[in-house]
C-alpha cells in the first residue's frame, strides 16, 4: 500500500473574506434571513403537499419503505433549510424508523402512520407552543426506539 | 459558539457552486448566499450537471446536499477530490446532511468534505461554516482510501470560536489585539534584567 501524501492548500476564499469592504457577519445574517423569508410561504405549502403524499401512502399501504424514506428525507431537506426545527426532529424520527424497519425487513404502517399524523399536526401548528410540540416529538422517538438500530 | 456579529466578511468576489436536487432548497440556498453578499453563484440540480461546472469554472466554495438521486453528495466529493481537474480538486466543500442512514455513515466519513452541516440549520450557522472553511488550515491528505482534509483537528486546534472536545485542545488562532501595541522601550524594559528587592 502506498503512503499517504500531505498537501498544503491555500484557499482563495481565505484571501477573499479578509479583503476590505464586505459587511459584518451580523448584517450578512440579517440580509440572508430577509431573503429566505420571501420563500418561507411556498416552502410551507410544499411541505404540506409532501405530508399529504405520505398520508396517501399510509392509507394505501402499497409503497415500499424506500419510497417512504425518500419522501421523508425530502421533507427534511426543505424543512431543514428553513430551520423548521420541530418538524425536522419529527421527520428525522420517521426516517430513522423507516431505515430501521428496512434494515430488519419489518414494515409497520401503524408506526409510520403515527409519525405522519404528528408531522401534519406540527406543520399546522408551525412555531406554536414549542413545549407541547417537543413532547409530541419525544413520543415519536419512543416509538422509533422500540426497534433496535 | 456563534460567529461574532461584528466580524467583517467579504464574499463579493467569491464564486460559489450550490448543488441540491430539490429546487426549493436550492433556491433557499441561493437566497442565503445572496444575503451573504456572494454575487457569482452557479446552481445545479444534479451531480452530473455540477461536474460540468467544476470542469469549466474556477470555484471558491462548493455547497452540496448529501442525499440526491443518481450521484449523491458523497460520490460527488469523491469524484471532485480524485478525478476533477487539478485546479479544482481541493476546492473547499460544505456538505449539507439530512438523515444519516446507517448504510451512509462510512461513506459520509470518507467523502472528503471540509465540513458537514446537519439540517436544520440557520443562515447564521451556514455563514459560520463558510468562515471556518475560509480559515481551515488543515492539510489535504491524499491516500488510497481517502482524499480530503486531514480529519485530525488535534494539531490545528478546534475551529475558531469552538471550545474543542479534549481538555487540552487550544485554538491556534490568536484573537484581535485588545490593547494598543507596546512601544519599543516597554519591550526593552521587559527584556532588561533588573535588581529586585526581596
Amino acid at each position: 500500500m502506498s503512503e499517504a501524501e500531505f498537501v498544503k492548500v491555500k484557499y482563495r476564499l481565505a484571501e477573499q473574506v479578509a479583503q476590505p469592504g464586505g459587511m459584518t457577519a451580523g448584517l450578512a445574517n440579517e440580509r440572508a434571513q430577509r431573503e429566505l423569508a420571501a420563500h418561507a410561504g411556498d416552502a410551507m405549502k410544499s411541505l404540506g403537499n409532501m405530508i399529504g403524499r405520505l398520508e396517501v401512502m399510509c392509507r394505501e399501504k402499497t409503497a415500499t419503505l424506500d419510497v417512504v424514506y425518500v419522501e421523508g428525507s425530502t421533507i427534511l431537506d426543505i424543512a431543514g433549510v428553513f430551520d423548521k426545527r420541530v418538524l425536522c426532529d419529527a421527520c428525522y424520527s420517521l426516517c430513522e424508523l423507516v431505515d430501521r424497519q428496512r434494515t430488519h425487513n419489518r414494515p409497520d404502517w401503524a408506526s409510520i402512520g403515527v409519525h405522519v399524523s404528528a408531522m401534519r399536526l406540527l406543520w399546522s401548528k408551525d412555531g406554536e407552543d414549542p413545549a407541547s410540540m417537543k413532547s409530541v416529538v419525544d413520543g415519536l422517538w419512543a416509538i422509533t426506539d422500540r426497534l433496535n438500530p | 459558539m456563534a460567529l461574532d456579529p461584528k466580524i467583517r466578511i467579504n464574499l463579493d468576489r467569491s464564486r460559489v457552486l450550490l448543488i441540491d436536487d430539490n429546487p426549493q432548497a436550492l433556491e433557499a440556498l441561493n437566497s442565503m448566499f445572496r444575503g451573504f453578499g456572494v454575487r457569482k453563484q452557479f446552481k445545479c440540480s444534479s451531480g452530473a450537471e455540477a461536474m460540468q461546472v467544476v470542469k469549466s469554472q474556477e470555484l471558491d466554495l462548493i455547497v452540496i446536499d448529501s442525499s440526491m438521486p443518481d450521484m449523491d453528495g458523497y460520490d460527488f466529493v469523491r469524484w471532485l477530490r480524485r478525478e476533477a481537474p487539478d485546479i479544482s480538486k481541493f476546492t473547499p466543500v460544505i456538505m449539507l446532511a439530512g438523515h444519516a442512514a446507517r448504510s451512509m455513515v462510512e461513506k459520509s466519513r470518507d467523502s472528503g468534505a471540509n465540513f458537514v452541516v446537519s439540517k436544520p440549520f440557520t443562515p447564521e450557522v451556514l455563514l459560520q461554516r463558510v468562515f471556518w472553511v475560509a480559515k481551515d488550515e488543515r492539510q489535504m491528505v491524499v491516500a488510497e482510501g481517502y482524499v480530503g482534509p486531514d480529519r485530525r483537528f488535534k494539531n490545528m486546534g478546534p475551529p475558531l470560536g469552538m471550545k474543542g472536545r479534549r481538555k487540552d485542545d487550544l485554538s491556534t488562532h490568536v484573537g484581535a489585539a485588545t490593547a494598543p501595541n507596546m512601544d519599543q522601550s516597554d519591550i526593552d524594559m521587559l527584556m532588561k534584567p533588573a535588581k529586585v528587592q526581596l
